[in-house]
């Protein structure tokens, strides 16, 4: 029986071990430091980006208003309203390209509330109120300057993602 | 000039630097106050916008938060000395009141029109707010607001 103590783990203490102790360990540890390494090993390259924009206090604007993360990457967005005064709620919403004035109309015909599956919509956080933090994720969209804009502010709380090659 | 006319004369001149200066130096906290009064028209340009759209049943929040930008501004002037504190107070419930007057209607009688007449009451009392102010503190109701919007 193999014992594990300090000094059998020790490389030197290895160097000393008879021969066949060797074998029989590193037979052991072998398969096993190969089984645990593919599981560590992640499934994919896929480059992740985590964003942070945020209410300008209690204005209408966001801060920053530019974003910027590679096509392709998992971007993981956090958005807080950082108003202290103002009861408004507010949200953060990335939509297609050429499709801003669509979704402005949209979002002030139906005083912010946006489906589910909006078509014009790729990825949004939900409404959130004063002092709160709200996440959501999405794959980057082939390269370009995508909108995003705030659905109950749709006119006023605007910005630009910029995805880059 | 005689010497015993000498401290008459810098008492004048610093009576008259006193008066010259603006009341933003002797505000407390002239950054609540700036960011009170921006607040107001922030909200009072959203009135104007659900008026506009015909987004009725909107209106009554946007009184709501008519409040809160006129609580802020109370919460802002605090410290003042109390004559002035009146004087902001006095307009300042004219103006919420003339809002209040919007966000009823609105329920009552949904009409455009004659909202937007109400609504710009509502701006002459809170343009009388803005008054008491200095300059250089009063929001401009017709600067943009502050973003890097896309066309589309």
């Amino acid at each position: 029986m193999l014992n594990f103590t300090s000094d059998r783990m020790n490389v030197s203490g290895l160097h000393s071990a008879p021969l066949a102790r060797r074998r029989l360990l590193f037979a052991t540890l072998a398969p096993l430091s190969i089984l645990l390494g593919c599981g560590r090993r992640p499934k994919s390259e896929q480059q992740v980006v985590d964003l942070y924009i945020e209410s300008d206090g209690d204005f209408l604007a966001f801060r920053p208003d530019t974003l910027t993360c590679p096509t392709g990457a998992l971007v993981r967005l956090k958005f807080h309203h950082a108003g202290k005064i103002i009861s408004a709620r507010h949200n953060w919403v990335l939509i297609y390209l050429g499709q801003l004035e669509a979704l402005t109309k949209e979002a002030l015909d139906d005083d912010g509330i946006l489906p589910k599956d909006d078509p014009h919509v790729i990825a949004a956080t939900p409404l959130c109120d004063k002092g709160e933090t709200v996440t959501t994720q999405f794959i980057a969209p082939p390269p370009g300057d995508y909108p995003f804009l705030c659905s109950t502010h749709p006119e006023d709380m605007r910005g630009i993602l910029h995805v880059t090659k | 000039m005689k010497p015993r006319r000498i401290p008459a004369v810098l008492a004048t001149i610093g009576i008259a630097l006193l008066v010259a200066s603006p009341v933003v130096a002797q505000l407390k906290s002239p950054d609540d106050v700036k960011t009170a009064l921006r607040l107001l028209v922030q909200v009072s340009n959203d009135f104007k916008r659900q008026i506009t759209a015909k987004n009725f049943a909107r209106i009554p929040h946007e009184y709501m938060e008519y409040t809160e930008a006129a609580d802020a501004l109370h919460s802002a002037i605090k410290g003042e000395p109390a004559d002035f504190k009146a004087k902001v107070e006095t307009r300042l419930k004219a103006a919420v009141e003339a809002a209040k007057k919007v966000s009823d209607m609105s329920a009552n009688t949904p009409d455009a029109d004659k909202l937007m007449a109400e609504h710009d009451k509502a701006v002459t009392a809170m343009n009388a707010v803005f008054e008491l102010f200095p300059a250089d503190l009063r929001p401009d109701p017709n600067a943009p607001p502050r973003r890097g919007a896309p066309k589309n």
